[in-house]
């Protein structure tokens, strides 16, 4: 269509939004404010991209619809980069099936693909691959193609499917030379780092080591004994037995999995469990009352035998006990699990994904600063926090390359 | 206003390493159409693109007889069709807004997509002789048998239309199936039309209605 506009996106879709700017600086029609929108999202600017976007959206006409909705899928990319969770799904529900009805296929996976990252962030799991499944089946650029392989990767590292989410890591790293551009294959290495960097660490009988998602994966089908400090669970193979609602009995069953084969004294259980330093008979008799709730938990896994000392745990139909916990025990592990895929966050928008309270969350991240294990920046609503960069899942900016095309 | 559906003749491409036409010409042999940074011209028999000009390539395409016009970001460039050598530019009426291209009686004609808008152009020195007024957003340009021709395009929607070239009224019409889009248009001088499709990366040929009676 118009000649520097054309100039402009050609511009930025060989990743040079500079030269895109260069072309579209001093233009106020729509087509540019939607490119400059894009150039500086890419350079980094959301809060300027964002309104920039936002008023090319109204300058586009009436009968610009998929111009229209194009400028939307890309605010909403902006809005799920800056983790700005509140932002509406409907909207960008509409503008993907706009570019459906339209036959835009290529901006309507795009879309897709936004929202499942959303949902994967979110960790509604489900729903994501729900949302994946539903794009169809129609050929996709293969920067679209590494979108979609990272979120397929994402799925199935949260699922604990290694196999899966490697082929999917391969398949993103082949589309990401493909399209040729460096960030892209950036994100794929740095996803592909989760694979081969512990992710857990295994203690059995009282000696510890680092685990890779692989061997993590692997503990699923072993006939141990596994007390899961992630999920809050005790469980071998198919029998899981779920605690997450009952921290102290938790508590008890991981204090016993750690020594096992040895017993564990009274006072230390209690110690441990309760967060007593003195144990007098009253905790004495509550311990007695936990631990008779502990073995009617576990009664299909595990015994719960008295000593001399305290208790000692016994497993059946296996002869191996093992904990399964973080690679670093963080008293705020699950805020920290978010923070760490090296985006700033809200405070709001961290405890729309926990499911917690605005303030509980508030206070963890507060107390997280004292301890210089998250940083913030920016005052009040604008506030973000975030961890030092670790691998995180997906992260980049990768806004729709043909939005101006025709 | 005639207003009928348009009938292909033919198809071409789509083109290896081609992403989008911008702009459609013909030289009397070939098909030429700008790809961003070539111009290629296509044999219309086989299909083949014969022969690439390096060049930047944003949008119009023309022809005068021994030079390819092609507008670049917001400047026409004057090109030698036997060397491919960039000889003189001028600078686009629409400052880059520009879309559409054509050559008839010793002018350039140049459509502005979104302003609606056709300039006629001296081609020496890039001063717009006259306006013409559109009702649509303008993509190609094309003159044949003193009828004034362009191709439109509005939210996924082409037509390619005849229009008054001296008050802009619409005379006739020609719409495009659903789906398909013109981002270049020229005639051949006879019943055809050539029509860029946008990032289909192909060119169509289109019919040129016969009229009985000719004004």
């Amino acid at each position: 269509m118009e000649s520097l506009i054309t100039a402009a996106a050609r511009a930025l879709d060989a990743g040079d939004p500079l030269g895109a700017l260069n072309r579209v600086a001093l233009r106020n029609d729509a087509p540019s404010l939607a490119l400059r929108g894009i150039a500086m999202a890419q350079l980094g600017d959301l809060a300027r991209a964002k309104t920039l976007l936002r008023s090319a959206a109204r300058a586009f006409g009436p009968k610009e619809a998929v111009a229209r909705a194009r400028c939307v899928v890309a605010e909403a990319e902006i809005a799920l980069v800056s983790r700005d969770l509140n932002w509406p799904p409907k909207t960008l529900a509409a503008a993907r099936a706009t570019l459906e009805r339209h036959g835009d296929l290529v901006n309507a996976a795009h879309a897709g693909h936004i929202e499942a990252r959303r949902l994967l962030l979110v960790g509604r799991l489900d729903e994501a691959e729900l949302t994946l499944a539903g794009l169809g089946t129609a050929p996709l650029p293969p920067a679209s193609q590494v979108v979609r392989e990272l979120v397929v990767a994402g799925i199935a590292i949260r699922r604990l499917r290694t196999k899966d989410a490697r082929t999917a890591l391969d398949r993103a790293a082949k589309a990401a030379r493909l399209a040729g551009i460096p960030a892209l294959s950036a994100e794929v290495d740095s996803a592909s780092l989760i694979l081969d960097t512990p992710t857990a660490r295994l203690i059995a009988r009282g000696s510890e080591h680092p685990l890779l998602l692989g061997e993590v994966e692997k503990l699923a089908t072993s006939a141990a004994l596994v007390v899961d400090t992630f999920h809050h669970s005790v469980r071998r193979q198919g029998v899981v037995v779920s605690l997450g609602t009952r921290p102290v009995l938790f508590a008890l069953a991981r204090i016993l999995a750690q020594a096992w084969p040895a017993d564990v004294s009274r006072h230390a259980l209690i110690a441990g469990a309760f967060r007593a330093r003195h144990a007098d008979e009253s905790h004495r008799a509550r311990l007695r009352v936990e631990i008779g709730r502990l073995r009617t938990q576990l009664k299909t896994l595990a015994d719960v035998s008295a000593t001399k000392q305290g208790f000692v745990l016994a497993p059946r139909k296996t002869r191996d006990v093992l904990v399964l916990a973080r690679p670093v025990e963080e008293k705020h592990a699950a805020l920290l699990a978010f923070l760490s895929d090296g985006e700033p966050w809200s405070s709001s928008a961290l405890a729309l994904a926990l499911g917690m309270s605005p303030r509980t969350v508030q206070r963890a991240l507060d107390e997280l600063a004292k301890s210089n294990k998250v940083q913030s920046f920016g005052h009040g609503r604008a506030r973000r926090w975030m961890t030092p960069p670790v691998p995180g899942f997906p992260t980049g900016l990768l806004l729709p390359g043909p939005l101006l095309k025709t | 206003m005639k207003r009928s559906a348009a009938e292909i003749i033919s198809e071409y491409g789509p083109f290896a390493g081609v992403e989008s036409v911008h702009g459609v010409t013909y030289d009397g042999t070939h098909v030429w159409f700008a790809s961003g940074d070539k111009l290629n011209a296509v044999d219309p028999t086989s299909g083949k693109v014969a022969r690439s000009i390096n060049v930047a390539a944003h949008a119009g395409t023309a022809f005068d007889g021994r030079h390819l016009f092609q507008i670049a970001e917001d400047r026409i460039q004057k090109i030698d069709a036997a060397t491919g050598q960039v000889l003189t530019t001028i600078p686009a009426p629409g400052g880059g807004g520009d879309s559409g291209l054509a050559w008839a009686e010793g002018s350039l004609w140049v459509g502005q997509y979104r302003e609606r808008k056709i300039h006629q152009v001296d081609p020496e020195t890039g001063t717009v002789l006259r306006t013409i007024e559109s009702k649509r957003f303008v993509t190609g340009v094309t003159w044949v048998d003193g009828e004034l021709w362009h191709g439109t395009l509005e939210n996924d929607e082409s037509d390619v239309r005849r229009i008054d070239p001296e008050t802009g009224k619409v005379l006739e019409q020609l719409d495009l199936p659903a789906g398909t889009v013109v981002t270049g248009l020229e005639s051949d001088g006879g019943d055809r039309f050539f029509c860029g499709g946008g990032s289909h990366g192909n060119v169509k040929a289109i019919r040129r209605p016969r009229r009985g009676t000719r004004r």
